[in-house]
């Protein structure tokens, strides 16, 4: 009964543009008889910075997982106009292979493997190309992370938890790679995080999912000065 | 003397030939986390088909290549039966249980019960301090030598060999790169095969290969595979060497009828250290 | 309340097929008697491997080994002049230990590692018997067993060992039920089905683990201490490698970790390989063709059930029974579809390469009215 009221419910800010790059129409997701997602929709436009904030469990990860094709969603609908490349929560990366050889195998589904733009990206990978991935610091493997997905020459990349286990400095560094890239290229960015302070910063638009559901939806300046979510997510510490 | 280098020869190259089945094991497991019982089947395949490609007048080195290349074909065929589709784990191990019985069906069936072998390639047995070598021993060590080294460049140079390390060391990230892990984990047990079939090629002329070999032989890669903790390729090889070794060394100064159940009480002890290895680095 | 009448309706069918199987031996022929005593004797062994694989998760390729062993264990005590009670119950202790024994270090392995380990004990089983003959008769094996005495009473005819056979298995058969039933028993189901949630609990599914593949053993030993007393002697043929396979093809047969499972595998199984060897053992065929028809069958067999009906005879049919009793609004087979949607969330390689290629550009994600209308 629950879920049927989600899914005849308006999305709380009207409509997703025709033109968008990215859009879920009320998804949901299930793992058995759990329901992570429940009835989601929202969009990520053309050279659009986009945060995806809300609490550990909420359903990010799954909503990402979902639009990557490794979860199949129960019902709903996923339009998407370009290429998604997808950094997952926790790095993910192939710790035996080498830096390089991890960012060549970003470009497994064609185009170029030649990994030097993300050596002009993060200067830093160019001296360590040759060490093996599971050797380098936690900003590091993030950076490899973040190029092994932009080697699909991607239109959005979704970042899962970017700042996650890294020291504010490094994560501010990163972030900065991250709008200069969505400047110069024009690359949409998703970002997860449940660093509100820092996702709310650096995009304009975002959305608060809660218990599978959007909660909350607007400019992101607008939603960081919202009590609610000043409340639970740059208050103090982040609610369970 | 002369004994012992008879023994360490003979130990060396049927070690190497156990590694081509461990690495097999390895392969599969490390893409697709199945422990494949029908890997001695591969090896029994590949003797029997070159058996009779060379009684049907195909020159020898063309039948040993085909005959390795059934063994991949047929390897392509056992895993799409063990893995298409979603499978728990446990099902694609019984599965292969299933595929090596069928194996020793199919190969009763077209081949009969009796023993076959066949000799090398041809040429004079040479003397190695004082002892006499088949001239066999010494091509089944350059051959596998040869295929090691052809499996290191493919893994360690090519982008594919990498790709496929990548399903091995993270499935998911190797999805989201785009790698289709199903299809790496065929391509796996094509590979499983091919080194399979290698094996019971250069083994057929040692030792007479039987339709029901593949037990033994998968038992023997096992416990090889075991050395390296079933991932690692090159401990595989020197876990081959042990067996090879330790079978012959038994069987020469000890007693040949012995020679299995120490084989086998190898396989436990190594097995226990494994265990106890992984309890100390926390793997389980 | 639905669960209650339910575990009510299957205690009866058990008390109801029980009572049958015991009226079944005053009817048999003496063979057929033979035949119903072997199934009896599979039916313990293969509920004991059952429990091992549905809710452990492990198979044991060794399973004939520990028949072998409460088989000998019985043989040797009774030559050697013990009471024939005592070895029996001997038999499924010392094998038991032996499987403990074996466990503590095996279980703790990644992956599979047990299959091969436990065929490994199988094999040197086979290999020591041979070399030993003072001990355990060698090659030739041992006779003149004495015959089974349980108090005043001697256990001679078929039709006794029948009975024997029968209440053991029923008593196997409430023992591993209970033990399934029981918290822990699901917890460790739960465990055994999904691929990646296993080492969560640590030490605690380790024990269980371990405890299940003592209690196949003893299932195993005690099978095996019957066996040798209904037969009168042993040897090393008895307990091929194939009968170790024959019994994980029984136990995928009936349905892996379903109680009455073991009963339909072990019997379904037994009657097929009687008809398998009448068929083939013709004068005028090829020796070998029974040897490939058994084999060929079993592979197929298990291979088709496996990927068509991978949870078995019983698990179809209590599928099917679910299904016709299933109400508009009570729509999941939960466990099931949980196990599967994990698994594939975990494993499912197959369904990747579309959203981020770009090629697919848009995916229609299968809007069920059904699916979302059902979940309240
Ligand atoms: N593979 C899985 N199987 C079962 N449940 C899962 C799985 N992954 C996530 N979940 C559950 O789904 C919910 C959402 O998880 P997740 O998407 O990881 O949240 P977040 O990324 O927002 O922290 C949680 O309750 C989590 O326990
Ligand atoms: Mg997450």
């Amino acid at each position: 009964m629950k879920l049927l009221e989600s899914v005849e419910q308006p999305t709380p800010n009207g409509s997703i543009p025709s033109d968008a790059l990215l859009a879920t129409y009320n998804l949901v997701v299930r793992y058995g008889a759990a329901v992570a997602l429940d009835g989601v929709s929202m969009y990520v436009g053309k050279g659009e910075m986009v945060a995806l904030i809300g609490p550990n469990g909420a359903g990010k990860s799954t909503l990402l997982n979902t639009l990557s094709g490794i979860n199949r969603p129960a019902a709903g609908k996923i339009i998407c106009n370009g290429k998604l490349a997808h950094v997952p929560e926790g790095r993910q990366l192939f710790p035996e292979l080498t830096v390089e050889d991890n960012l060549r195998l970003g470009a497994y589904r064609g185009g170029s493997r030649d990994p030097s733009p993300m050596y002009e990206l993060f200067p830093q990978l160019h001296r360590l190309r040759h060490r093996r991935a599971g050797g380098l610091s936690g900003g590091e493997q993030q950076m490899v992370a973040i190029g092994r997905a932009l080697m699909a020459h991607p239109d959005i990349v979704a970042v899962d938890e970017l700042s996650q286990g890294l020291a504010p400095i490094v994560v501010s560094d990163i972030a900065n790679h991250l709008v200069s890239l969505n400047k110069q290229n024009g690359t949409a960015v998703l970002l997860v995080e449940q660093n509100a302070q820092l996702a709310l910063d650096i995009t304009s638009r975002a959305y608060v999912l809660e218990n599978g559901r959007i909660s909350k939806e607007g400019r992101s300046a607008d939603l960081a000065r919202d009590p609610a979510v000043h409340k639970a997510y740059l208050g103090g510490q982040v609610s369970r | 003397m002369t004994a012992f280098v008879e023994y360490l020869m003979t130990g060396i190259a049927r070690g190497l030939v156990f590694a081509l089945l461990a690495m097999g094991f390895v392969f599969i497991y490390r893409v697709t986390r199945v422990v494949n019982f029908a890997q001695g089947a591969f090896a029994v395949f590949g003797g029997f088909i070159t058996y009779s490609l060379l009684r049907a007048g195909v020159p020898q080195g063309v039948s040993e290549l085909l005959a390795i290349l059934a063994a991949a074909l047929i390897g392509l065929i056992f895993g799409i039966i063990t893995i298409a589709g979603d499978l728990p784990l446990l099902a694609s191990l019984i599965i292969t249980i299933g595929l090596s019985i069928l194996s020793e069906a199919i190969l009763m069936l077209i081949w009969g019960t009796t023993p076959i072998t066949y000799s090398g390639l041809t040429g004079h047995d040479f003397v190695i301090l004082g002892a006499f070598i088949q001239r066999q021993y010494l091509i089944v060590v350059l051959a596998s030598l040869a295929l090691f080294a052809l499996v290191a460049l493919a893994f360690g140079r090519t982008y594919f060999g990498k790709a496929m390390t990548a399903c091995a060391s993270n499935p998911y990230a190797a999805k989201l790169s785009g790698i289709n892990v199903k299809r790496m984990g065929l391509v796996a047990f094509m590979l499983g095969g091919a080194l399979g079939g290698a094996a019971g090629v250069l083994i057929t002329p040692l030792s007479p290969m039987t339709y029901d070999a593949d037990v033994s032989l998968a038992i023997t890669g096992f416990a090889a595979a075991i050395v390296g903790g079933l991932t690692s390729p090159g401990l595989a090889v020197i876990g081959g060497l042990v067996f090879g070794l330790a079978e012959q060394f038994v069987a020469g100064y000890w007693s040949p009828s012995n020679e299995t159940a120490v084989a086998l009480a190898l396989l436990i002890i190594l097995l226990l250290w494994q265990a106890r290895r992984m309890r100390l680095e926390g793997l389980e | 309340m639905t669960e209650r009448m339910r575990s009510v309706v299957v205690g009866t069918t058990v008390v109801i097929i029980g009572l049958i199987t015991l009226a079944i031996p005053l009817v048999l022929s003496s063979s057929n008697l033979e035949i119903y005593v072997d199934i009896g004797l599979f039916t313990i062994v293969v509920s004991g491997l059952s429990l091992l694989m549905g809710f452990a998760g492990q198979v044991s390729l060794g399973q004939a080994a520990f028949y072998g062993i409460g088989a000998y264990t019985a043989a040797i005590m009774a030559v050697h002049k013990w009471p024939s009670l005592v070895a029996l119950i001997a038999a499924p202790i010392v094998t038991a230990a032996i499987a403990f024994l074996i466990g503590i270090p095996l279980l703790r392995l990644k992956g599979h590692a047990l299959a091969f380990g436990t065929l490994a004990v199988q094999l040197i089983l086979l290999a020591i018997i041979p070399e030993t003959p003072s001990f355990t008769g060698g090659s030739i094996g041992l006779s003149a067993i004495p015959p089974l005495r349980i108090g005043p009473l001697a256990i001679s005819s078929g039709k006794d060992y029948a009975y024997l056979v029968w209440i053991v298995a029923v008593a196997v058969l409430i023992i591993t039920r209970n033990l399934t039933r029981s918290r822990p028993g699901r917890g460790l189901r739960a465990m055994a089905t999904t691929p990646s949630g296993a080492s969560a609990t640590g030490v605690q599914v380790e024990s269980y683990k371990l405890r299940d593949f003592a209690l196949s053993a003893a299932y195993a030993g005690i099978a095996g201490g019957i066996y040798v007393f209904f037969i009168g002697y042993i040897s090393p043929d008895a307990f091929p490698v194939m009968l170790s396979i024959e019994f994980v093809i029984m136990v995928v047969v009936g349905g892996i970790g379903t109680i009455s499972g073991a009963f339909v595998g072990a019997a379904v199984i037994t009657i097929i390989s009687q008809i398998l060897t009448s068929l083939g053992t013709s004068p005028s065929l090829p020796p070998q063709l029974p040897t490939v028809l058994s084999l060929g069958v079993y592979a197929v067999i298990l291979i088709a059930i496996l990927r068509l009906i991978p949870s078995g005879i019983v698990g179809a049919l209590s599928e099917l029974w679910k299904k016709t009793q299933r109400t508009p609004s009570a729509v999941s087979s939960r466990s099931s579809e949980e196990r599967q949607e994990v698994a594939s969330a975990v494993d499912g390689a197959g369904r990747t390469d579309s959203v981020l290629t770009g090629e697919l550009q848009s995916r229609d994600a299968t809007m069920v009215k059904e699916t979302s209308t059902g979940q309240q």
